[in-house]
């Protein structure tokens, strides 16, 4: 019996080339092609900058983008055909790219996020009781008791 | 083999069981020693506190499935037959470091399930019996909540006042006013003032991926520290290989490794709280001349019964910017409408809801890639950025928990393929959900729809309808009759008269409830019983 393959260091293996990053933003501009008012992937700095978060802390994912990044042709078609052959690769590829475009601070402000990461805000004085002060919860408590008794209870 | 001082209590786990017992028995001053085969976890390292944080939580550190960790102190489980991932946290705290803290207690119903409805068994306790420690571990776990609510029996308000049910709660609220159903604020483990260790809760809504401010009710943070300050000493990196029996048949203590070395913790009594995967593995990895199908198993009972509790989930979309992202995550309100049985719905038992955060952006991704009926809309390209525009900020996000009934096949066992770090076998899953449980995810996510519906939602779907919620329940049945069950009605074992299980593996059936309330009264009473009947307590002496 052996014991499991363990790793505890964060992964970090993966570093992009320049030529690597010129493919992932056509690739990543496939899958985020911006709208709505929002960039692109590569409009976001996805393949310059927060791609590299991506890699370093998701295994998983980084070894979908290299497996895509190999894929030589056209980036719809190519995607088009990872997506069609093997949707586990799509999703890998596609979360990693989202994964890196909603962490860019700009866009988290863009879709109403109120920062680039939680913030904190504590509940005010009163704030819990002004959601229920005008009865909202008076029909429930009139309808009575909902649930079965114990029926030998002492 | 370095053996230390014989402790009066020895408790296998540090979870919110193992916690809970270790704080009431150190405080009426017994030794107590815990031994745990993870490690604390610094606030500071936790996801939340990093934008990455949604893709952190999965990957090889924080991923809630041990086979995707694989840390050294987590075990491999073999799911190759079961239809379900089976999730745990082993460290510190337990899997409470990543509950939701969604604090649920049963209902009296819970516990006749046979007598109300004739299928699996009735608890060997009731409600009223468990309901001074449902009292108790609330205030230990900073619980909030508002009283009053008319789907429980009179009693005891939570501890702390309730947190506002905020956008989503409110509206959500009157869609259920319209259709006249059942609601309530939700129950947190979460402080909704400081509370104890606990400071305020600062509504990160990040609390599935860890409380980065001490805020939520991790047993590492509200119990743990008050069974140190008593004495008790917790021994982390531990992980336990066997317990031992001395010449009489009573459990004598624990053979454990840690940083490689084996060793030998002896005591007087011992509690079981590494949950109901962990727990039965033990039990199973004990077997002995005494007992050759595993410690504590003339019954042939532990490891079946598994029950994993899956949960469904319908999410909806609205006009308004209701501010989805605010904490607690845990829950806004509950809905009890459906819980108790109906028979012309075509199935026994019935579900809890309670609405949640949706979670950071990635998941309201996932939601749309993987959600039925929408997962073949145009999502990716030049959709994303209107679609996530659409519905960040602007999401419900019900869960529907559905009860899960005992089935003998669904079970633990151990697997001599897959070991952990220091060789032991792993634990082999074979579960399926059953036709019962699945009626009743289909018909709480179908009512959970109408609900959106009625509460103004311009679009709703189901985003996960059958999916493991972490709850590891049922495999060290609790009952009357030896034959049938692993421990009586105090968490004892049958067998072996000072070896107590204290977690989720004596659930005899797992309420429709989020159980970490209902395993933290059990645990406490279980502590309470030592604690008034010592004198009359078998220990051993070896």
């Amino acid at each position: 019996m052996s014991a499991v393959e363990v790793r505890l260091e964060p992964f970090g293996g993966v570093v992009l080339s320049a030529a690597q990053r010129e493919r992932l933003a056509l690739l990543a501009d496939v899958v985020v092609a911006g709208g709505a008012g929002m960039p692109s992937a590569s409009g976001a700095e996805v393949h310059t900058q927060w791609i590299d978060r991506v890699i370093a802390v998701r295994a998983d994912l980084a070894e979908a983008v290299s497996r895509v990044l190999v894929l030589e042709g056209d980036p719809d078609e190519v995607l088009a055909g990872v997506r069609a052959g093997d949707p586990e690769l799509f999703s890998g590829f596609a979360f990693a790219v989202a994964g890196a475009y909603l962490i860019n601070p700009r866009v988290r402000r863009e879709l109403g996020y109120p920062g680039p990461a939680p913030m904190k805000s504590p509940a005010l004085p009163g704030e819990a009781e002004a959601y229920l002060e005008d009865g909202i919860l008076d029909v429930v408590i009139a309808r009575g008791p909902i649930y079965r008794p114990t029926p030998d209870a002492r | 083999m370095t053996q230390a001082s014989t402790a009066d209590v020895l408790i296998v786990g540090a979870g919110a069981s193992g916690a809970t017992a270790a704080k009431h028995l150190a405080e009426q001053g017994f030794s107590v020693v815990v031994l745990d085969q993870g490690h604390w976890t610094s606030p500071s390292d936790l996801p939340g506190n990093h934008p990455e944080y949604e893709l952190l939580w999965g990957n090889h550190l924080w991923h809630p499935d041990p086979n995707m960790r694989s840390r050294p102190e987590d075990y491999p489980t073999n799911l190759d037959d079961s239809e379900q991932p089976v999730y745990m946290y082993n460290g510190a705290g337990g899997s409470t470091v990543f509950f939701a803290a969604v604090w649920s207690r049963p209902l009296p119903s819970d516990f006749r399930v046979r007598t109300f409805d004739g299928v699996a068994d009735d608890w060997p306790i009731s409600y009223e019996d468990l309901q001074p420690h449902f009292d108790a571990t609330d205030r230990d776990m900073g619980v909030s909540g508002l009283a009053g609510n008319p789907a429980y029996p009179p009693g005891a308000p939570p501890p702390l006042p309730a947190h506002p049910i905020h956008l989503t709660g409110l509206r959500m609220a009157e869609g259920l006013n319209r259709l006249g159903w059942h609601w309530w604020p939700g129950y947190s483990a979460i402080p909704s003032r400081a509370h104890g260790h606990q400071t305020q809760c600062v509504r990160l809504g990040v609390c599935r991926t860890g409380c980065v401010v001490g805020a939520k009710g991790s047993a590492d943070v509200t119990l743990l520290p008050d069974a140190l300050r008593h004495g008790a000493r917790i021994e982390t990196g531990a992980r336990v290989a066997r317990i031992t029996l001395d010449e009489n048949g009573l459990a004598s203590g624990a053979v454990y490794f840690q940083d490689g070395e084996e060793k030998f913790q002896p005591a007087k009594l011992v509690m079981l709280g590494a949950n109901g995967i962990g727990t039965p593995r033990l039990l199973l990895m004990s077997d002995s001349a005494r007992f050759p199908n595993g410690l504590a198993n003339t019954s042939d009972m532990v490891g079946r019964r598994l029950m994993l509790h899956p949960f469904g989930s319908a999410v909806g979309l609205y006009e308004d910017d209701l501010e989805d992202w605010v904490g607690p995550a845990g829950t806004q309100i509950e809905c009890m409408e459906f819980y108790e049985s109906d028979p012309s719905r075509g199935f026994v038992r019935g579900s809890k809801w309670h609405v949640m955060g949706t979670g950071g952006p990635l998941e309201m991704a996932t939601r749309w890639h993987i959600g039925e009926g929408v997962s073949e809309e145009p999502f990716w390209g030049a959709e994303f950025t209107a679609r996530m525009k659409q519905s960040i900020g602007h999401s419900i996000d019900w869960i529907v928990h559905a009860e899960d009934l005992p089935e003998e096949h669904n079970r633990v066992t151990l697997d001599p393929t897959i070991a952990d770090s220091d060789g032991l076998p792993g634990a082999k899953i074979t579960y399926t959900t059953s036709e019962n449980t699945h009626k009743i995810l289909d018909f709480g996510l179908n009512r959970a729809l109408e609900a959106h519906e009625a509460a103004g939602a311009s679009k709703a779907w189901v985003t996960f309808r059958n999916f493991s919620s972490g709850h590891n329940l049922g495999t060290a049945k609790m009952g009357d009759d030896p034959e049938t069950s692993v421990v009586d009605k105090w968490g004892r074992s049958h067998d072996v008269p000072n070896l107590y299980v204290i977690d989720g593996s004596v659930f005899p059936t797992s309420t429709a409830t989020n159980p970490t309330s209902t395993i933290c009264a059990l645990a406490k009473r279980a502590a309470t019983h030592i604690v008034e009947t010592r004198r009359e307590q078998e220990v051993s002496t070896a």
